[in-house]
């Protein structure tokens, strides 16, 4: 018996809520980042969820391209973090807050 | 009763000669082109180039004149149809030009005194700054009178009106450095344009009622069988509005005097000799609407004799020798109303063509004696100037006796016609109030001829005569003006008002009143005791006239004022239009418009100030406000769905 395609999107929406809550209360840009890649993770597995229900592979096919844009969004997250640590010693966001009203 | 209009169906086109008209208007306009184009160029021959072209138009014109006197009386109106001006549905106008018996004579007067006065200006402007400006000008001012005379429709009649209006203000205003003539020339155009815009509703009332603008289809064929009466009083008036401010009549007349602000010859040009009669032609041109409405012809009488007596009773008042013209100038365009008023139109378009020779004589010799005096224009200080300037003081005699009305000159013929039809057509109140304005007009042109010509000089400069260049136009204006009688002897059969029948109708018949010998005695008997009295006061030297005039203290100050119409319009129209516009710039403008303005400005600024502290940098809260955001989207989307 196939597992129905409801456990699949609820764990999804689970890892997607943990990744939400994680982007809007760590003050550490390290662990947001950690958090959207979950985000990203969360949406990977409903596409592939998706994609076997209807027994066809573009699910899986946009579930690789988001994989290769993540991690080409994680070269220049990194590195933006990186330079963020060199110039303030902290890699914290609430300090990063000079552009406002 | 309507008198005999004989309006021909026009030839469809003009033949032979008569193709030629086009260049009566185009000859003034292409000088006007040059001169206002090219005027660094031009330079000292702008004078000369203006002249030649008015020249040139006036040997056109003479040439249509030999061609239309070799057409039978019947058959004398031709119209050139030059290309289509406005073709709106209904609204068919074209540019047409009409040279009929009116419009011919109208045109030998504009071209004929206006080359002499461009010949004259000459002399007079030499030396000034913008003397090709004035000369482009005062081409351009020719080119748009003769549109407006040879018009075959009313709209292009109203173009030309227009026009001269506008080059009326620009030359007013030549000397645009002094206040007082810039003053003058935006009176000059605001009070004509009052009359302006009641006769463009008018027209545009012509052309409802007929459905057409041009003059064959609406003055050629009113039938007023088929129309209301009130229509043809309505449009009657309105197109009287437009003449009376144009003519500087009463009640629109205030803006003539101060118009002396321009240069002489413009005074000449246009405020005497040719724009100022534009009223009198447009009524002559119409008379049928005003026939048939009988109340606007009767408008029409009023407002002549009151201006006739306004006029001349004013000029006794004024100090300056240019006023004093001005106001013979509304006296005699009220003479003029007068004729018109009295369905006498052939001798309306007679004193007409004679008043232009002899006023424009009269501001030729009042520019003479200023050339010779620097500019000076007080009476009070002339005087003697008999000798020194002989050719002026011999043509301004001339212009004296021709407005006082000595045969044979002349301004007699002209006054004692219109003077004679009112008697025998049973006005004879309105002809006594003519005589006595005829009186006065004797009286202060007497005034200005002993003042400035007889007695001690009062000038500390030495005068001497203009240059030929000034005074052969004069010579020729006062040979004109001593001849001009014969064109309109007599009024029943003389050679303008027979020539001129076909468009105006005959003069009315005689039906009572004194005879003829009788009425010319009484003109002349007036005539002599208005010369006498004048030269008792001013050139016996037996009455001191300057403590006779602080004994009259007030009479002298009302006729000064020009009988405080100026104070009264400023009083009623113009103080209160002062306030309304202060009200309006004030309090409208400033305080409401731009206080909501500003109010709504105020809105956004406050609510911004306070939206703008959401932006406080904080990343995790903008995350926020953007889960917010999606849910909410997608919340909408799934309600919708």
């Amino acid at each position: 018996m196939k597992t129905p395609i409801s456990y699949f999107l609820i764990l999804s929406a689970v890892l997607f809520a943990i990744g939400t809550a994680g982007v809007l209360v760590r003050k550490s840009a390290l662990v947001i980042f950690m958090s959207v890649e979950l985000q990203l993770n969360a949406v990977n597995l409903s596409l592939i969820a998706f994609g076997r229900m209807h027994g066809d592979l573009q699910g899986q096919v946009l579930a690789f391209f988001s994989m290769v844009v993540a991690a080409a969004e994680v070269v220049v997250g990194l590195a933006i973090i990186v330079a963020m640590y060199h110039r303030r010693r902290s890699a914290n966001v609430d300090d990063a807050n000079l552009l406002k009203w | 009763m309507v008198s005999q209009v004989n309006l021909p169906p026009p030839s469809s086109f003009a033949p032979g000669v008569m193709g030629l008209m086009w260049l009566v208007p185009a000859l003034p306009l292409a000088g006007a082109a040059i001169n206002l184009f090219f005027g660094r160029r031009t330079g000292r021959r702008s004078g000369v180039i203006a002249t030649l072209a008015v020249g040139l138009s006036f040997v056109v014109a003479l040439v249509l004149l030999f061609g239309l006197l070799g057409h039978s009386s019947n058959d004398r109106t031709f119209v050139q149809h030059l290309w289509s001006w406005v073709p709106v549905g209904a609204l068919q106008v074209g540019i047409d030009l009409r040279v009929d018996p009116l419009s011919i004579v109208m045109m030998l007067v504009v071209t004929g005194v206006g080359a002499l006065i461009h010949l004259y200006s000459i002399g007079y402007m030499e030396g000034d700054p913008r003397e090709a400006r004035f000369f482009g000008e005062l081409n351009l001012f020719v080119a748009f009178m003769l549109l407006l005379v040879m018009a075959d429709n009313f709209l292009l009649l109203y173009l030309g009106w227009e026009g001269v209006g506008l080059c009326s203000y620009l030359l007013i205003g030549h000397y645009f450095e002094r206040p007082s003539a810039a003053a003058a020339a935006k009176k000059a155009f605001i009070v004509t344009r009052v009359g302006d815009a009641a006769m463009l509703v008018g027209i545009a009332l012509i052309f409802v009622t007929f459905g057409s603008l041009n003059f064959g289809q609406t003055i050629g064929a009113t039938n007023p069988a088929g129309k209301s009466l009130p229509v043809f009083t309505a449009i009657a008036l309105l197109l009287l509005a437009g003449a009376v401010g144009k003519s500087a009549q009463i009640p629109l007349q205030v803006w003539l005097a101060d118009a002396m602000e321009g240069p002489t010859p413009v005074s000449a040009l246009i405020h005497a000799a040719t724009m100022v009669t534009a009223g009198v032609y447009l009524v002559v041109r119409t008379h049928v609407f005003f026939e048939v409405s009988g109340t606007a012809l009767t408008v029409v009488l009023v407002i002549g004799v009151l201006t006739a007596l306004y006029g001349a009773t004013s000029a006794l008042g004024q100090d300056d020798i240019k006023r004093v013209l001005a106001y013979s100038t509304m006296s005699q365009i009220g003479y003029m109303f007068f004729a018109a008023g009295l369905k006498a139109y052939s001798i309306a378009i007679f004193l007409l063509v004679v008043h232009a020779f002899y006023k424009a004589l009269l501001f030729m010799g009042a520019g003479s004696i200023m050339h010779a005096l620097h500019d000076e224009t007080d009476l009070k200080k002339m005087g003697g100037l008999r000798k020194a300037m002989p050719i002026t003081f011999a043509t301004f005699v001339v212009g004296w006796l021709c407005i006082a009305g000595i045969p044979p000159l002349s301004g007699f013929f002209a006054k004692d016609e219109i003077l004679a039809v009112a008697d025998h057509t049973g006005r004879v109140f309105a002809w006594s109030v003519a005589l006595l304005a005829a009186f006065f007009s004797a009286l202060y042109l007497s005034r200005i001829v002993f003042l400035a010509f007889f007695g001690p000089l009062r000038h500390d400069t030495d005068p001497h005569e203009s240059p030929k260049v000034m005074t052969v136009p004069m010579v020729v204006l006062a040979v004109l003006a001593v001849f001009g009688g014969v064109l309109g002897l007599t009024e029943l059969n003389g050679v303008l008002p027979k020539f001129l029948e076909p468009v105006t109708g005959p003069v009315p018949e005689a039906t009572g009143g004194l005879s003829t010998p009788v009425l010319i005695a009484i003109s002349i008997v007036v005539a002599l005791v208005g010369i006498g009295v004048g030269w008792l006061i001013w050139g016996s030297g037996r009455i001191d006239w300057v403590a006779l005039r602080s004994r009259f203290r007030r009479t002298h100050a009302t006729l000064e004022h020009g009988w405080w119409f100026d104070s009264v319009y400023g009083a009623v129209l113009v103080a209160p239009g002062k306030a309304g516009a202060a009200f309006a710039a004030y309090v409208v403008d400033r305080r409401w418009v731009d206080g909501f303005g500003n109010l709504v400005a105020k809105g956004f600024g406050v609510s911004s100030n306070l939206l703008r502290h959401l932006g406080n940098g904080m990343v995790r809260r903008y995350a926020l406000f953007f889960l917010v955001g999606v849910v909410g989207v997608l919340w909408y989307l799934a309600a919708r769905a």
